[in-house]
Parts: C-alpha cells; structure tokens; sequence
C-alpha cells in the first residue's frame, strides 16, 4: 500500500540511463493503456479465488475471472501478452471493434475454476445476443460445471459501441458479491471527421509536443460528432460485505475437495443482510486506486483510478455499476455531459446527426448493471482570474500570449504551456497585495499560509503548472519545505479535484477515513507530461 | 558546532523574516471591497444593474473596456463551529455546524444571508450579546417567545466583528490605503465568539447570487466548545460549480484548510445559473451526517433582462463567456428551438426564472429551498462524546427537510434550541412550508445531501415540473426541451433538482387548499422511535 502515487516528469537528459532501461522493458512488456484491457476475438478465461487486498492490511477471499494465455487476446495497441492466467477483481476489459457492416462475433470460453463446493458458474453480456456451446443449463443461460467449461458466442452488430459490463448469471447475489464482473468495451465502426481535425488535432498535437503517447482506445466513443475524446478512464464501483466474503471461505474449506453433486458438496452463504464495508473503484480502495496498473502489490487487482488531463483535453468517462447498491459518483471541478447509458447513444429527437441530449451532471449516479459514458473537460473558463499567474509586465517571466480562437481559447499554438488558456480572464489578477512575479491589484487578499493546513495534493499556490507556483510562491510553494507531498510546486502544481462517491460514508474503508470509493483527478498544466503507461 | 549554532540563528533570522512578511493582518478578517477589478464602480455595487448586454463582446476581454458592466458585488461571513438542533420528537442534536456571521436577520427570516457591500459593511447598532440576534432581540419587538426580556426588533445584517482599524487610521501612511471609515476587513474578534460559538444552523446559512457577481465568503473558524478534544478544521466546497480551481474548490486535500482561530475568504465570480449547494469537505462522512451542510443558488441574467427572452439569450451568445452552443459540450442552455409567444416571452423585469432558458419555460412565481438530510441519532450522540464514531453501520433515524422533520417542518418561522451555554439560539432558521399564491408558480430548489442512502419526495396531487437536473436546464443540444412531469423525485447525496409546482388552475387548486409532500420510503417517515413524522411538509395555496 502506497498511501501517495504520482505520475512524475523528470528531465529526460539527467536520466538517461534509466530512461534506455525502461524503454527496454517497453520493449519486452506491454503498454497499458488508460482504460487498460484486451483485445482479440477468441477470449479464454477461468473464474477462481484468490486474495484481494484492502488498505486496511485485510486480504479478502474472492473470485474472479482470469485471462488466459491459451486465447488470442493481446493488450489493447501493442504486441505480447497481457493474459498469464492470474485472477483479477474486476475481470478483463474486454475490447472489440464493431464490425463497419454487419454483425462480427467473438467468443469468451468459461472455465470454471472455482472450488467444487461453489457450483456452477456463469457469464452474462447484457444488451447483446449470445449462443451458446458446452455447459449445462442454467437458469438464465449455460453453466460451466466445476472443472467444466462453456462457450459464449456474442454477436457485436455494426451499430454497438460504448461500455458495458458482464458478469456472472448463476448465483449472482454470492458470485457478483464475490468479485465475478468485469467490463465489455466496444469501439465504433467509424470515427467521425470531427475528431481528428480541429480541437481534437491540436489536442493530439500538444500531446505529442510534450512527447505524451495517447493511450485511448479510439478518437470516438460512437459514430458521433460529439463523442470525441482525447483521453479516457474507466471506473467501475462495487463494495464487498466481508461477512459475506469471510462466510464463503469458511464453507469452501469446510467442504474441502468434495465431489461435484455429493452430499454436504455446496454452500449456502447468507447474502442478507448486506453491511458492506469496502467500497471499491475498480477492485481497489483509496489509497490503493491511485498507484499504478499493474502494481505488483496488487496482483489480482491490476486496474488503477488516476485520472490526470490537461485543460482543454475532452476526457471520455466510462463508468459501471458493478455491486449490489447505487453509489452517487461526484466529479469535482466540473460537469458531465452523459453520452449513453448501457451503450446506447442519448441523441437529440430533431437533430441526432449532430446534437447530443444527454444529461449533464455533476454527480453521475452508477446503478447496478449499469453503464454511463460521459464527457468531462477543464479548463477554467469564467474564473474571472488568470489561473496561470500571468503578468502584464513584460519584465515578469510570466509573459505571455493569449491569442483567442472562436471560442475564446489559445489554442494558435500547441506547444505552449498555456496552451487552451481562457483569454478572456488573461493577465487578470486575483490577489489584491503582490507577492513574486504574478499580477497583483485584484480583487482577493490571499490568507496568511501559515495559519492553514496544507492538503497533500495542495500544488503550493492558487495557481496551476510549476511556473505559476514558482513565480508567485517559490520552489517550495506556500508550504515549506515539503508539504505538498502529491503535488509538488516544482514538478506538477497540478489543480487537484476529488473524485468520489457522495454517499459520504462510502468513502470510508472498514470504518477509517479516508478511504474507499475517492480519488484525486489532477488537472495538470502542459509542463507536466502526463504518463498513462502505468 | 559554531558552525551549527551560526545556522540556527540564520534559520531563526528566516524564520522571523518570512513571519513578518506573511503576516499581513490577523488571524480573524473578512473582505468586501466595494469596488473590484470587474467591478469598478462602488456605487454601482450594492445593486443588481439590467442586463442590456454582454460583458465582453466578441474575443476581447480583461485589458480592454468591457461593454457592460454586470452584475455586482456580495458578501456573506459564516462560522464553522457546533451547536444544537431540535428533532421533530424534541430531541436535542448535537451538530458540527455552520452559523451565521453577517446577514443575522435575514437568516432569521429564512432568507440568504447574502449582502452587498453596503450591508456587509455596516457596523452593528448595539453591542452584540452571545446566543444573538436569540437573546438580545426578537425579530419584531417583543416577539420573542418566552423569553422574559422586552426585546427591540432585528434587522441588522452586517458582519459581525467588523471594526474599524483604529491602528491603520492612527498612521498616516496606512489610513492613506484604506476607506475613511477604517472598514478595511479587520474585525474584532470578542463579538465574533460571543455570537459565532454555539450559533450553528441546520441547515447551514443560505446563500443566493447573480449571475456576474462577485462573491466574497468568508468562513471563520471558531471552534467546537463541546469537543475540546478535536481542532477540527473546516472547508467550504461550491458543490457543483464548474471550472472551479482547487484553490477555492474547499477539499482540503488539495488546497488549504481553515484552522480554529482562522478566517479564510472564498472568491469567486458566480458561475452559471443554477441551484448548487455547499458543505465542509473535512472528513465528508463525519462532517456531513453532523450537519455542516447548506445550499446556495445563482439567479439567471434573464431576471435582469427587459424585453423578449428570445432576445436576451440572443445577447448573451455575444460574450463567449456566457454563449452556449455545440461548440461547448458542457453547456445546456443553447438557444430553443421553438420560440415562445404569449405573454410568457418576454419580461418586464419583474419575472423570476430558474434557469437563461430564452422561452420563460422556467418561470415561477416564488421560489424555496428544499434540502433533503438525514441524521443517524447515535452517530451525533457519540460525536457529542471523545468516541470515535464507526462509519459502516451509519443508520439515518430522522429525515429532514431543511433541517427538520415533520410536524416541525410546517412550523413557521426559525426554530431555537437551547445549548449548552444556557442561550437559545436560532438553530434552525428554514420553515419548509411551501406557500404558492394562488395561480402561481413555485419553483423548489431541492438538494440531497443525505450521506447513506437514496432519497424519494413525492408530491400528492400537485405534478412535479422537472426543469433542472444538477444546476443545469434540461434542454438537448438541439434546443429541445428536456422538462417532464412526474409525482416523485429521486435524489442520492450530492444532487440537485429543480422543480416548479404550477396552481395555476384555481379550479383544482383553489385558495385555502393545502397538499402535502412527503416521502414514500415509508421508513423515511418517522422521527427515531416515533412512527409518524420524518420527511414531510405542506403546500398551501395563498
């Protein structure tokens, strides 16, 4: 458990050494994308337990689905093997495209690996159509024996696109509980002209300047012109009740290798009533959500929740439901425009060519079962104070051009740090007595900082980017020396937001605060290259 | 070790240098220029001017002339503390909790607290007494009950503590830099601990704004007398303003948090029409179930505005600020498709509207905030205590509007509980009485704030007019109207909604008639033990 991850910029040249060994081991291992996953047609994967660990230092048996090395499947946009066959909480994101006519398939091959006591086991993909090979009957699809196995063939039409989620159909009350779900990603037959000219071009251009690798899955999210994104992150909220989970385990020993079918062979767990105590983004709590994927302190538990962006950049959101109640998801810093629910598209009635009529939201209420894409961006338009600590003196090193485009942004030049800045607040002061190289006369006397408590993610100053901070603070921003220990003045002076659930109580793990389902997304300036490889 | 002892007398030089010059002013201070940058005229600040057009027009902005000057300057200074608050079984509640420090008569007449800088700035007319305005004065002379003393009426809403700096007036080089009357933000800290410990609200004091003003709101801590144990700080967090910078956003994680003793000054320039609400963000789950919960909302330019509607959202495509089209995917107001006719398109400058909607869709006659709440009993019995409280078995007993539950919600007026200091204080200012005028429109501003569970507020007879969604007006890209109908709402915490209950039809809803709205989460429907109360209130047609 790492209580504080970042994502750090360091100068390329004093590191060289270490920049040759990592881009060998990029050679040899897979990139991760932001919204990591697999893609393929043929998938295999084998529902089993394992530990999953919580911040709180508990290790809580579970299940989940593994991705095996016997299919095709390879990490999303790079070459290798992303499948070992180790379980993992939530199961592989699935990626597929949809075909440009007609319908594709692809097949997941079900293995059930889970002790014999448990039973059979299942997977449902709601909202498309599945044919079935193999298994036995179930109730609401075909089972995969213990040891046994069944094939899902599903049907992506040419018209599919968007998030969804699938887990298991037998037993769901226990087998969700336990950690059988996971994520179905569906990329759009087509991408609009609109997303890779305009906005979306000088976006992908700053990015590049900055020597960022854009890790989406696509330019769209639906044959859409406003489903354009320049950048994405999944979250998927479930809670576990360790009751439930501790109930399990002792019956599964309990039953210790039993025969299928034979007597006193199964469990009989008690799913109410549920008291959950873990609530969990993307099968980790807080802290543990923002180290990275893959972190190897978390072997069944590779998917993170550490958004980072830039202003300006449009950031695809795709959000799942994948536990047993609602959970109020609260984007800090701005609104959502929702795009779809469950995959299908929320277009205008007179206009669905052109216009969206999704809601926009700044809490996006995930449901179980459910999936929301969302489209959320910063850029701190109507501040009425230059965020960027610029100064009309042309002495001050803060100087700088902010030319408007159409909309009122600078986005003439990709390579500058203030690159998508609001024009119309440019130069404008906020504080009222001067300190460093920002403009003063504004309407706000700063506070005395040394009266306050600094936050951990607190960049050191009222500024965004390390030059703001520095010009107007110092290295040390208002902090010294080191209280900005997630966001340093120097290196990211990011502007935090907390992203959780507003059920407050659910940003708790087993009890402690904080914890549970929170993370901080952190809009950072262009001098910080965001790195999404991990 | 020479050496040594020569560095720690450097480090203590630095020390005391870096001291002088970050101390600027005590600890306790409020601000409210009458004049800003945006806002240079002071004359013009202590109203709302009309709207006859953008701010900026075209691409140009901060450095060039603006071509109008809108909106104007508010104030608002609140205390971040505890206090009580009486439960529909007359049980006392402990609170962590915000009160009021300006606007106290307002907020004892169930509105905003919120000022401009000429009633922010007025010193108060008599001494301020602990428990005020409870003890010293009613709120109409006389009036206040049981409460043995004669008692002058309240109509004060200045900040308290303010004060003239006598220091700064005394040196010629200083008083040169500040008003003549030395209101320049300093205060005086005894009156803001004889009225702010103790004085908190349930819910916390309400705030409203116009679009392009200027608000200042400062929050001072003055600590928690019935928990000498904890040096709580407090936030405030602008639930849902958008672009917010972290700076201002009140999480404390990533900005700075406000100890006891500290006053800190939130800025910002109103953000778009609509109804938000605001809460601490220092440990959410405990701060929130213990009540430091409140709402704000933000009046569309179109209130200002004379003449068509359709005109005067057309005005405010001129300033990129304030346009919204497909270019902006966050934004929710473009122009609608369908213009309207009748007398319903255009203002005269006396109609009110929830949202810039251009076709008076959003129209109503009066408007209430209605904040949805729960309070588990044990968790506040043991935040009394030094006990840690546990967070998983959290468990909501009393369901509140406004900080009350039924039969207090239909009780007039503020409601006091008296606290450990042996004062009443008004603990509870918000009646939730609806009160339409008969034919009119109400416009609800409904929050949840719950920290545990969903929420349903069904309406019996009366439809529930949904025309906002979390501070945005429900309208496509198109210009579609997205507004529907419906008898129940459902809320998580952390949402908003409005919603408008049109009597128009005096045949259905005659004068005199009374609706109710209430909670069909049955359970939702009780004070702890008692089986009949909770989350209920009443409509009354004027």
């Amino acid at each position: 458990m790492n209580p504080i991850t970042k994502k750090t910029a360091i100068p390329m040249t004093r590191l060289l050494p270490a920049v040759l060994v990592a881009l060998a081991l990029l050679l040899t291992t897979a990139a991760n994308a932001a919204a990591p996953g697999v893609t393929g047609s043929a998938f295999q994967m084998t529902a089993k337990p394992a530990f999953v660990s919580q911040p709180d230092g508990n290790a809580v048996y579970s299940w989940g689905y593994s991705c095996d090395t016997g299919g095709s499947p390879t990490p999303f946009g790079s070459a290798g093997t992303a499948c070992g066959g180790t379980m993992q909480v939530p199961g592989p994101t699935l990626i597929v495209n949809a075909p440009a006519s007609g319908n594709a398939t692809f097949t997941v091959t079900l293995t059930n690996g889970l002790p014999t006591a448990a039973g059979n086991t299942s997977i449902l993909f709601p909202g498309f159509q599945v044919a079935t090979s193999g298994g036995v009957a179930g109730l609401l699809t075909q089972e995969a024996q213990p040891g046994g196995a069944v094939i899902y063939t599903i049907t992506v039409p040419s018209t599919a696109a968007g998030t969804h989620s699938y887990y298991s159909g037998t037993q769901s009350d226990l087998q969700v509980e336990m950690g059988l779900y996971g994520a179905l990603i569906v990329l759009p037959s087509s991408t609009p002209a609109a997303c890779t000219s305009g906005i979306h071009g000088t976006n992908l251009a700053a990015q590049g300047i900055r020597n960022e690798t854009n890790f989406r899955l696509a330019p769209a999210a639906y044959n859409h012109p406003g489903a354009c994104y320049d950048r994405e992150y999944m979250f998927q909220f479930s809670e576990i009740d360790p009751r439930i989970h501790r109930q399990a385990e002792e019956q599964i020993l309990a039953a210790g290798n039993c025969a299928a079918g034979g007597a006193g062979c199964g469990i009989n767990v008690a799913t109410e009533p549920y008291v959950p105590a873990y609530f969990m983004i993307n099968g980790r709590s807080m802290p543990d959500d923002m180290d990275a994927n893959y972190a190897p302190e978390y072997p069944h538990q590779p998917y993170n929740g550490n958004p980072h962006m830039h202003p300006g950049e449009l950031v695809l959101l795709r959000i799942i439901g994948q536990g047993r109640w609602q959970h109020p998801f609260h984007e800090h810093g701005n609104h959502v425009r929702v795009l779809a629910r469950d995959g299908n598209l929320i277009a205008s009635a007179t206009d669905p060519t052109h216009s969206l009529a999704g809601p926009l939201l700044f809490t996006t209420t995930t449901t179980p079962g459910m999936t929301i894409d969302g489209i959320f961006y910063w850029t701190g338009k109507g501040l009425n104070w230059d965020a960027f600590g610029h100064n009309t003196d042309p002495k001050k090193s803060g100087h700088a051009d902010c030319v408007p485009d159409g909309n009122g942004y600078y986005t003439g030049d990709p390579g500058a740090i203030n690159y998508f800045e609001w024009c119309q607040d440019h130069n404008k002061p906020v504080q009222a007595t001067p300190s460093g190289n920002v403009a003063s006369g504004g309407p706000a006397t700063l506070p005395d900082p040394n009266i306050f408590a600094n936050g951990a993610w607190f960049g050191g100053s009222p500024y965004l980017g390390p030059d703001a901070t520095v010009r107007s603070v110092g290295s040390t921003g208002t902090t010294p020396p080191s209280g900005t220990i997630a966001n340093s003045p120097t290196d990211e002076a990011g502007y935090a937001f907390m992203w959780h659930s507003h059920n407050e109580r659910e940003i708790t793990t087993n009890n402690i605060f904080p914890g549970g389902m929170l993370m901080m997304m952190l809009v950072d300036s262009r001098e910080f290259k965001i790195d999404e490889s991990n | 070790m020479a050496i040594r002892k020569l560095h720690q007398v450097f480090l203590l030089t630095l020390v005391v240098a870096f001291g002088t010059l970050a101390a600027q002013a005590q600890s306790f201070q409020i601000q409210c220029p009458t004049s800003t940058v945006t806002h240079p005229v002071a004359a013009n600040n202590n109203s709302e001017p009309a709207y006859a057009g953008p701010t900026y027009t075209g691409t140009t902005g901060y450095g060039t002339q603006p071509a109008h000057v809108n909106g104007a300057i508010k104030c608002q200074q609140i205390s971040g503390g505890d206090g009580f608050a009486t439960m529909g079984d007359g049980t006392q509640t402990y609170l962590f909790a915000f009160g009021p420090l300006s606007g106290l008569a307002d907020i004892a007449n169930g509105l905003p607290g919120t000022g401009f800088p000429k009633d922010f700035n007025t010193l108060p007319p008599t001494t301020l007494m602990p428990g005020d305005p409870a003890t010293a004065n009613g709120l109409t002379a006389n009036s206040w009950p049981s409460y043995p003393l004669p008692t002058g009426a309240f109509g004060w809403n200045g900040a308290v503590g303010l004060a003239p700096d006598t220091d700064c007036l005394a040196n010629p080089t200083c008083s040169a830099t500040i008003p003549a009357n030395g209101l320049d933000g300093h205060v005086d800290p005894r009156p803001i601990m004889d009225v702010g410990v103790m004085n908190g609200n349930m819910p916390a004091p309400l705030m409203a704004i116009d679009e392009d003003d200027e608000f200042f709101l400062t929050l001072t801590n003055v600590g928690q007398v019935m928990r000498p144990d904890l040096f709580e700080q407090h936030t405030v967090h602008f639930h849902g303003y958008p672009n917010a910078s972290a700076f201002y956003d009140g999480v404390p994680d990533a900005s700075v948090a406000i100890n006891i003793g500290g006053s800190f000054t939130y800025y910002y320039l109103a953000p778009d029409a609509g109804t938000y609400f605001w809460h601490c963000h220092i440990t959410p789950p405990e701060h929130l179930q213990m009540g430091m919960v409140g709402q704000i909302y933000v009046r569309p330019r179109q209130n200002r505005w004379v003449g068509s509607l359709f005109a005067g959202l057309q005005a405010q495509q001129g300033d990129l600020r304030t346009r919204c089209d497909s270019s902006d995917i966050l934004c929710s107001n473009p122009l609608p498709a369908v213009q309207a006719v009748g007398p319903d398109a255009g203002n005269d400058g006396t109609k009110k509207y929830a949202y810039n909607d251009g076709d008076g869709s959003t129209r109503y006659d009066v408007e209430y905030p209605l904040q949805i709440h729960g309070f588990d009993p044990n968790f506040h019995f043991v935040g009394m205590t030094f006990n840690p409280e546990g967070f998983t078995d959290m468990k909501d007993k009393y369901f509140l509007l406004n900080g009350r539950s039924y039969p207090d919600t239909v009780t007039p007026g503020p409601l006091m509980t008296q606290t450990t200091d042996g004062l009443v204080h008004f603990s509870q200012p918000l009646s939730s009485i609806i009160n339409i005028p008969a034919g009119g429109k109400a416009l609800l501003r409904i929050a949840d704030l719950d920290v545990t569970e969903y929420q349903t507020l069904a309406s019996l007879e009366i439809p529930m007019h949904v025309v906002g969604y979390n501070a945005k007006l429900l309208r496509d890209q198109a210009g579609n109207n997205l507004d529907y109908y419906t008898n129940s709402i459902t809320l998580a915490g952390g949402e908003s909604l409005d919603v408008i209950l049109d009597v128009s039809d005096t045949a259905k809803y005659p004068s005199g008639s009374i609706f109710y709205l209430y909670t069909p989460n049955l359970d939702h429907l009780s004070n702890d033990a008692e089986n009949f109360g909770g989350l209920m209130t009443e409509v009354n047609i004027n």
